[in-house]
């Protein structure tokens, strides 16, 4: 049976172009299906491929070999069907916020400019910006300028929605709270996310499944099915319930020797 | 501002003891009230204005004429790595020629008229500016670009939504810059062979040693170069307050 999302035995090699440089193996033979609804968090240490496979779902890198089809239609290139969301630089300072948000809807030929407004609103609202509209994206904090860039992405209207480390920046209650809100808003939008982070409580917090990744070259060590362990609707308090301790527990234990591994790259290069 | 005006001051204070106190013989080092009461003499009775009028537009033909060829070329740059490598080497080696040098040139080739001035100033900055216009594009962050591509903007779009909003601060700093050293090259080529202009003013003071003409035609350079600089940077505040 077809699947909303197909990533088929996808591996990516870098630099093995002109230049000389040694060949680096990033991601080594990933497949995993993704169902449409689905918040999947990849987690893994920083650098072992799991943002390379994410751009490669959004079509801002190509795979060195195999394949992923969203919707029956394989990856070609970045469209307005994958929206993404950056930890950094992740709206656009010469724009107050509201048209921030518009911008997700700016080259949208099929509707109008009240409609855009309306969408634009809605979504503003939605992660309790409304009273903001007017404000310069620098004048607002790190933890609003998130919001902005979230707002403006659901307002363009993606099937898939692809988060890099989107509150990788933030302080932890900041952080907390938009991954309160996060989780909220895919519920309510039905929205299939993917989200990348290296951090083990965000990611059991928001995921309904955990893809586990190794260290450089990527694959991917464990599958956790988050949403037949924790509830849909989650809140603060889930984070002190034994359920959640455990299993952070267990999933850091695993992290941890890859993130090891991960260093020792570093340094050996 | 209140420290710059200070600065200002001071310095103007200093001249003017020298000055008053005989230090240094007039044809060295006039006073300042004497420079500026000649400054105005050369106003009213020798059509001064019309030199600096000449100057300011000699400046800006060949400061536009660079813009207007510097920053389409220099966009290309940044994002076709085929141009850059067209481009990249010739413009270095032309950068890095002494403009002096160039006279000879181009009056040969233009004569010395109005084109051989304008194209001394353009050959001075068009190649300097182009880089820096292609490192302002560059420095657009990649992450900018990619919420153009995946909010289904296309390459034109990207370019006037996203890359030129992104760059346009940085660049309208290094235009001002550019527009200064416009100023130097002008003076280089006035002196050289012109017939009118604050160059020419200042060097045909000089064959006859009228040092508070010279320095009035300094001054001059000065005012412009302060009232210019200053005008844009209000400008930069006024467009750009999200920066602030």
């Amino acid at each position: 049976m077809a699947h909303f999302l197909e990533i088929d035995r996808i591996t990516k090699v870098f630099g093995t172009t002109s230049a000389g440089a040694a060949a680096i193996n990033v991601i080594d033979g990933i497949s995993m299906n993704i169902d449409e609804g689905e918040v999947v968090v990849f987690l893994g240490p920083s650098g072992c491929g799991k943002s390379t496979l994410m751009r490669m779902v959004g079509g801002l890198e190509t795979p060195t070999t195999g394949r992923i089809v969203l919707e029956g239609r394989e990856v070609k290139g970045p469209d307005r069907q994958k929206g993404m969301v950056f930890q950094s630089y992740s709206s656009f300072p010469w724009l107050k916020v509201l048209d921030n948000v518009r911008f997700g809807l700016r080259f949208r030929t099929d509707i109008d400019a009240a409609e855009k407004d309306r969408i634009a609103r809605h979504y503003l609202r939605m992660v309790g910006l409304g009273d903001f509209e007017d404000y310069w994206v620098n004048r607002i904090s790190g933890g609003m300028r998130q919001r902005v860039a979230i707002a403006r992405t659901f307002a363009a209207g993606p099937d898939i929605l692809l988060m890099d480390e989107p509150f990788g920046a933030l302080d932890a209650q900041n952080r907390e709270f938009l991954q309160l809100q996060l989780r909220d808003l895919c519920l309510k939008e039905r929205k299939t996310v993917i989200f990348v982070t290296h951090d083990v409580e965000e990611a059991v917090f928001l995921a309904d499944r955990i893809f586990v990744f190794s260290a450089r070259p990527a694959k991917i060590l464990e599958e956790i099915a988050i949403r037949d362990l924790l509830p849909a609707e989650r809140d603060i308090k889930l984070r002190e319930s034994e359920t959640f301790f455990n299993l952070r527990n267990r999933i850091l234990g695993l992290t941890r020797t890859q993130a090891l591994r991960s260093e020792q790259m570093e340094v050996s290069q | 501002m209140l420290l710059g005006t200070a600065s200002f001051v001071a310095v103007i204070a200093l001249w003017w003891a020298v000055a008053a106190l005989h230090l240094l013989p007039p044809q060295y080092l006039p006073s300042p009230a004497a420079v500026v009461s000649k400054f105005y003499v050369l106003l009213v009775k020798y059509n001064f204005i019309g030199d600096i009028g000449i100057s300011i537009f000699r400046v800006w033909s060949a400061f536009l004429l660079s813009a207007a060829m510097a920053i389409p070329l220099g966009i290309l740059m940044s994002s076709f790595p085929i141009v850059n490598g067209l481009s990249q080497s010739m413009i270095d080696f032309i950068r890095y020629l002494p403009v002096p040098a160039l006279v000879p040139l181009t009056i040969i080739w233009l004569g010395i008229g109005e084109s051989s001035k304008i194209a001394l100033l353009w050959m001075g900055t068009f190649f300097q500016l182009v880089l820096l216009v292609a490192d302002d594009a560059r420095r657009v962050p990649r992450e900018y670009i990619e919420i153009g591509l995946t909010t289904g903007a296309k390459p034109r779009q990207i370019l006037r939504s996203i890359v030129l909003p992104a760059m346009l601060p940085s660049m309208v700093d290094n235009l001002r810059i550019t527009l200064g050293w416009c100023w130097t090259y002008l003076i280089i080529a006035e002196i050289v062979a012109a017939d009118s202009g604050i160059g020419y003013v200042i060097m045909s003071a000089r064959r006859y040693v009228k040092t508070d003409e010279v320095m009035a035609g300094i001054l001059a350079i000065g005012i412009i170069g302060l009232a210019t600089d200053q005008a844009i940077r209000w400008l930069h505040r006024r467009w750009f307050v999200y920066l602030t």
